[in-house]
């Protein structure tokens, strides 16, 4: 397939999809700045009424890592599903199988640009006025992006073959939402080997890391770690293309049998 | 002098086998094709009659390109468009009729601006009248098979095959196939087959 008619049929899927889903509900397309700000609000309840942390930014601090982690986790769940939910579709036409999990992931970027205007409502509300500086936060959204299309594509199809996968990635993204420092530091481990370690074989800690560098810190990431994750991700978006595409009828005689 | 026309599709001693779990560690294993050989030309029109569960929907799955045969060759020019209507199958039940139609028509290899053009043409051809705006999910199975038929029709597909689909439309619309092919339109010039899949 045209690599442009490819994005436009995953853009002009992801928009169908988004308008079936919101015609379902009552409250269509404000669920998408109602829901982030159910999850800041149950955040503040939690943690600074009830928990009454020590420190006095804890709401920001956590509404920092919570999103950036929501849209990871989000994103990559849905699109591992995505193959098998349209076996309607794979019965009828042979098409690129990386077209669902972009589906996916087009369209939870579609209600992430909402979910951000939220986030920096709240570091608004912080005092934090927007400046220059939040550009960096670009280069930082866009290596997410380019993580998040690897690990749907590669849960996509690791799912299409055995189903089991889903409890698996399930399991996973619990264990990164403990590990990634989203409730926690991850500067505050006093043991800078196995902080290091942390930053450097968990993408989604260090990008936290980054946001909050940006966004609360006022200074800027490690631009060296954050090319050379770029560079990882590249590398792994291309090799998944080129398994998706060798295995593309083996994937769809998988789905049709499951 | 007559030329002959060209073969458009063509199965090569064909046979597929398949294997699917049925339990913890157990496997069930069933050869639903064998041995099946045949050559389609352009403008022809085939008939696959048999009993339910002898492989008739496999056969259409391999023809249009969705799965490979186990041994053997399925012969077809990677420029050929197939589709295959199958009833019930590719629909958003929450999209309407048009928005169904415009996504049917991209992923069946038109771009966006032409998908945008056909979509008058599949409203008036499905003959869905007001019902075309409304979601799928309200539509009996005839008229999501009217939707189905209309947007392969309308996109101009090389190769249409249909299992089953028009055994639930109504007696009018069944002879708009014949009429679209045999009349000589523009539409059955520029297809090549016609391959309808029924156990009657």
């Amino acid at each position: 397939m045209h690599l442009f008619r490819f994005f436009s049929l995953v853009n002009t899927q992801a928009k169908m999809n988004l308008k079936a889903e919101a015609s379902r509900f009552i409250l269509s397309y404000l669920w998408w700045v109602i829901e982030p700000l159910l999850f800041v609000l149950i955040f503040y309840l939690v943690f600074d009424i009830l928990l009454n942390n020590g420190r006095a930014d804890f709401l920001l601090f956590l509404t920092c890592g919570k999103i950036p982690y929501l849209w990871f986790s989000k994103s990559v769940t849905s699109a591992s599903n995505s193959i098998v939910q349209n076996k309607g579709l794979i019965h009828q036409i042979d098409m690129p199988k990386a077209l669902f999990p972009y589906v996916s992931v087009q369209e939870a970027l579609y209600k992430q640009w909402a979910v951000f205007l939220v986030l920096f409502s709240v570091v608004m509300y912080y005092g934090y006025r927007p400046e220059l500086n939040w550009l960096w936060l670009i280069p930082v959204m866009v290596v997410q992006y380019g993580l998040i299309l690897a690990c749907s594509l590669l849960g996509a199809l690791c799912v299409s073959f055995v189903g089991d996968f889903r409890m698996i990635i399930a399991m996973g993204m619990m264990f990164l939402m403990f590990t990634s420092g989203i409730f926690w530091d991850i500067n505050a481990i006093a043991n800078p080997v196995l902080r290091d370690l942390m930053l450097t074989y968990n993408p989604i800690a260090f990008l936290i890391d980054a946001y909050r560098q940006v966004l609360m810190e006022r200074s800027l990431y490690d631009l060296k770690h954050l090319a050379a994750l770029g560079g990882v991700v590249l590398v792994a978006l291309f090799a998944m293309h080129g398994v998706l595409h060798k295995a593309s009828k083996l994937i769809a005689s998988k789905v049709m049998n499951s | 002098m007559n030329q002959q026309p060209e073969t458009i599709l063509a199965a090569q001693d064909v046979r597929l086998c398949y294997r699917r779990r049925s339990g913890f560690l157990k496997w069930f294993e069933h050869t639903a094709l064998a041995s099946i050989s045949f050559e389609l030309k352009r403008g022809e029109i085939l008939g696959i009659l048999g009993r339910n569960g002898c492989g008739k929907s496999t056969l259409l799955r391999l023809l249009a390109g969705l799965i490979e045969p186990t041994s053997g060759k399925i012969i077809c020019d990677m420029q050929t468009r197939r589709a295959l209507l199958t009833l019930g199958l590719g629909f958003r039940p929450d999209l309407s009729g048009r928005d169904n139609a415009l996504l049917s028509a991209m992923l069946q290899g038109a771009t966006k601006g032409k998908a945008l053009e056909t979509l008058q043409g599949i409203h008036e051809f499905s003959e869905l009248g007001a019902f075309y705006d409304q979601p799928v999910k309200t539509y009996s199975a005839g008229m999501r098979a009217r939707l189905g038929f209309a947007t392969a029709i309308k996109t101009e597909v090389d190769v249409l095959l249909i299992d089953e689909v028009l055994s639930v439309g109504d007696v009018n619309f069944k002879k708009k196939p014949k009429r679209r092919c045999w009349r000589g339109s523009p539409v059955s010039r520029q297809w090549c087959l016609f391959l309808i899949v029924s156990n009657r």
